[in-house]
């Protein structure tokens, strides 16, 4: 499976990588590579000023039964010297060193305007390279980590640059005329091999994690049972080691990976060593690592199957298999969006079928992207419902089987009866002792209950 | 069913929706509508490839009576009986969550060929006696992409039964084999004197001596009237009285008055056994749950365990049904020994014991002390351990006044805790051989 696996990576990584292209050359000449470093300094230049703005404040109030409300050069130095160290930034508006509190905000009101046209011109560029940066981050993250999470991360952030374009009426790929009639023009349209890129991304991507996690779990469960053999041979080994009264040699690795192995074999050795009656609890886990070695020894060698078994390798699929349901079911999905998708997005379907009168179907609403609704949301709706019905027709669970056959109730049956005669009975006697220890009960002055009873005992 | 990412699905192609309406821009609507598509196109496919009615679920252990502690391989096989292949499998096999697993894992996913099988096997540390089930087997069914599911859960499950832990016997015999001395290590046999074959000594003659037992050289020799002595070994009747009250399952949970009463149950009667000895076991609270009558058949060990494993701590103490029951099954002379916590009112205990005199059997009580069982004082705060300290003090006076009692009829009492009640019942057990009490 892994080759599979590795194939369905590289497919994914060349979507991705032409879907970033295609956004890239859709969004040619707005990539201001100076843009985020602007932005950012702009951003922390305008915190500087916040800043100095309060601490003037603050400042100039705690200085001010001393000097007078003029905020004085101490101000200022101190800003210069303290603040400015810590920042790296001068306040906007200022460069090198200042002197005049009234001249900084006098320019930093000057500024205004340009602080204001940078941010709003800026901040959507930014937000492109982020959209970017965290797209090839979670694709990233994706290859290697093999979740959905990531993939649709991948997707959503690239595709996100292009909704925040679309915002600021930048030319996103779009149908001019409104949706085409024609099904070949539909198909070599960039809109449509924009749309159709980002979604085999997202296909292969999802078939790639598919197939890793088909083939992973018997891989790892075939190294997760080699290291469980070989710590429990380990640990045994050093137990005899210990028993001879040799002197062990420890690596540090082998410290961890004999503790981490698996959690029986955790679990044993910290009886071992935090176990409250030493002695014995360092026995009983020394007994159960060692049954446990004798157990799995005699299990692989009576049993030929069981080491087939225990990593349950039989269970791996044939990858020929995955890569033909890979292409046959990809390819299903993706005739079958196309051509759903193209016939109710397309006027001219809805026209013909509804018969719509000239002022209807030449009006401007038939133009606008609001006409997909009259028939996605019914035909998704009734894909659900087909689902459904299948579903019923199917008799999807059994009736599920009694807990306890015919005879394991009739057993049962008997049980309780014989427990409830039992009770009756054992109730009965106790009456009847409680009766006759009743007529003994006069037995004078015996404080204590034992006594009383012992004398009660010797009487009856 | 829609998955988490199916619904994310569904929320992405929303948002692109959305925003295409919103900027007029036919490419977002156009993937939103390829996303929402893309969530349902396959689902009627996927229902019908998704018939779970035609998964089985099959599972093979190789024992279902194990004792405490051993290992248990679990095998569980998934057959697709339908006639589509199942994308993606999901299988977990539960387990009871005391045991332990030790290799392997008990969950597999995979795909399935039509009439096709996977099998799969892990083992477990059975853990606590008693009555187990294995299972139920969950089976989450998805498509490729992830994003619907079926899942059904199928509830056949597989009954184990964990006898009571054999460490204890199996420690008995490390030790017996480490000092070389077999399994008669520090046994008496039980003999009488007088009768048998086996030559144990000379003594003087007496009038009434058989002539054919005078050792004739011997008497030359020491020019006195020597005879001959024989002794034969005999065996003796043990029933053991474990006592299943609610009370005795108080303590840390592996380590209860009732599961140590348990072992030494166990040990007790692998000790009989192994020495030709009769020993019966009854369970009982404020019912005779369990009666196994004392006897050497091969199968008596796995009845006896049988009767432990099921037990659990429950009702109240009833001795005098539990003496009354006993004594009615069982005719000749025995010698009882009571593993009870002793925290009942006096006056039926007494009647009990009084019983069990009059019919001529002997006994002994072997108490585990509750405020032994519990949680160290050590690790109490200062009320609390002031608290205990008197009720433990409280208790322990109780202790004598019933030791007190109970040597009136010849009982002794003896009070253990964990570490001592194992010792004590193989001492019991071998007081009992030497003195040769309740023989048969």
């Amino acid at each position: 499976m892994r080759t599979v696996t590795w194939i369905l990576r590289i497919l994914s990584t060349a979507a991705f990588i032409g879907m970033c292209l295609l956004v890239y050359q859709t969004m040619s000449g707005y990539w201001d590579w100076d843009a985020p470093y602007i932005f950012i300094v702009t951003i922390f230049r305008l915190i500087s000023m916040v800043l100095f703005f309060i601490g003037s404040l603050v400042m100039a109030g705690l200085v001010a039964p001393f000097t007078g409300f003029a905020v004085g050069d101490t101000l200022v130095g101190l800003y210069n010297t303290q603040l400015l160290k810590m920042w790296y930034m001068q306040p906007f508006g200022v460069s090198g060193p200042f002197t005049s509190v009234n001249q900084i905000f006098s320019t930093f009101f000057a500024n205004l305007g340009p602080i204001w046209f940078i941010i709003s011109e800026y901040s959507f560029t930014f937000i492109y390279f982020l959209g970017a940066a965290l797209g090839i981050a979670f694709f990233l993250q994706s290859l290697f980590r093999m979740e959905h999470k990531f993939v649709g991360g991948a997707f959503l952030s690239i595709q996100s640059i292009l909704i925040v374009a679309a915002y600021r009426m930048i030319a996103v790929p779009d149908f001019q005329n409104g949706f085409p009639a024609d099904f070949i023009f539909f198909l070599g349209h960039a809109v449509q091999i924009l749309a159709l890129v980002s979604f085999a991304y997202l296909e292969i991507s999802y078939q790639m994690i598919y197939s890793n996690s088909v083939g992973k779990p018997v891989e790892e469960r075939e190294n997760t049972l080699k290291k469980q053999l070989l710590a429990l041979r380990h640990t045994t080994r050093k137990q005899d080691t210990i028993d001879r009264g040799e002197k062990i040699s420890t690596t540090a690795m082998s410290r961890t990976t004999g503790a981490t192995a698996f959690s029986f074999l955790r679990e044993a050795i910290e009886r071992r060593v935090f176990g409250e009656s030493e002695v014995i609890e360092s026995l009983d886990a020394v007994a159960d690592v060692r049954r446990l070695q004798i157990f799995v020894d005699d299990l692989l060698l009576t049993d030929p199957n069981a080491r087939d078994e225990l990593t349950a390798r039989a269970a791996a699929p044939s990858e020929g298999y995955v890569i033909s349901s890979t292409i046959i079911g990809s390819v299903i999905r993706f005739v079958g969006i196309l051509t759903i998708s193209f016939v109710f997005m397309n006027p001219v379907f809805f026209t013909a079928l509804f018969n719509l009168p000239p002022g209807v179907e030449n009006s401007v609403e038939l133009q606008q992207p609001e006409l997909v609704v009259f028939f996605m949301v019914p035909i998704l709706f009734l894909f659900v419902l087909i689902a459904m019905v299948i579903g019923w027709i199917t008799a999807r669970e059994v009736p599920d089987k009694p807990k306890l056959t015919r005879e394991e109730k009739e057993k049962e049956k008997v049980r309780k009866k014989e427990l409830a005669r039992k009770r009756k009975e054992a109730k009965k006697a106790r009456q009847a002792r409680d009766r006759a220890r009743r007529k003994r009960k006069d037995l004078g002055e015996v404080e204590d209950e034992w006594d009383r009873a012992l004398e009660e005992t010797y009487r009856a | 069913m829609i998955t988490q990412r199916g619904f994310v699905v569904i929320f992405s192609g929303v948002l692109l929706l959305t925003s295409g309406f919103s900027f007029n821009n036919f490419y977002l609507v156009l993937i939103g509508v390829y996303l929402c598509v893309g969530l349902v196109v396959t689902l009627p496919l996927f229902a019908m490839t998704a018939n779970i009615s035609g998964i089985e679920v099959d599972r093979q252990i190789d024992k279902v009576k194990v004792f405490s502690g051993d290992f248990l391989r679990v095998r569980v096989t998934i057959r697709n009986t339908s006639r589509r292949h199942f994308d993606f499998i999901e299988v977990h096999d539960q387990y009871p969550e005391l045991w332990l697993l030790a290799i392997g894992a008990n969950f597999i996913a995979s795909r399935i060929e039509p009439g096709g099988s996977i099998t799969f096997s892990y083992i477990l540390q059975v853990r606590m006696r008693g009555k187990y089930y294995l299972g139920p087997t969950e089976v989450i069914m998805r498509d490729r992409l992830g994003l619907h599911y079926y899942k059904r859960t199928l509830k056949e499950e597989t009954e184990v039964l964990v006898y009571p832990t054999w460490k204890d016997v199996r420690r008995l015999e490390a030790l017996g084999k480490q000092r070389q001395l077999g399994l008669m290590f520090g046994a008496h046999r039980t003999k009488v004197i007088g009768m048998g074959t086996d030559f144990t000594g000379f003594r003087e003659y007496v009038p009434g001596d058989s002539f054919r037992n005078i050792d004739w050289k011997v008497s030359a020799k020491r020019g006195d009237m020597v005879v001959r002595q024989y002794e034969m070994e005999k065996n003796i009747q043990i029933v053991c009285m474990v006592d299943t009250s609610g009370s005795m399952g108080n303590g840390y949970p592996e380590n209860t008055k009732l599961e140590y009463a348990i072992r030494a149950a166990v040990l007790l009667t692998h000790m009989g056994l192994e020495r030709k000895d009769l020993v019966g076991t009854c369970v009982f609270s404020d019912v005779v749950h369990a009666y196994v009558q004392p006897s050497t058949n091969p199968n008596h060990m796995f009845n006896v365990l049988e009767s432990l494993a099921i037990a659990e701590p429950k009702g109240w103490s009833d001795y005098e049904t539990a003496i009354s029951y006993v004594t009615r099954q069982t005719k000749k002379r025995s010698f009882i020994i009571w593993l009870t916590d002793l925290e009942e009112s006096p006056a039926p205990l007494l009647n009990a014991m009084k019983s069990v005199v009059a019919n001529g059997h002997k006994a002994t009580v072997i108490s585990p002390f509750g405020p032994w069982f519990e949680a160290p004082v050590g690790q109490f705060g200062p009320v609390e351990k002031v608290l205990s300290e008197a009720v433990s003090e409280e208790l322990w006076e109780r202790r004598q006044k019933i030791t007190r009692a109970l040597a009136r009829f010849g009982i002794n009492v003896v009070n253990v805790g964990p570490e001592d009640f194992l010792p004590t019942i193989i001492k019991q057990y071998e007081n009992a051989k030497q003195m040769g009490v309740a023989r048969f």
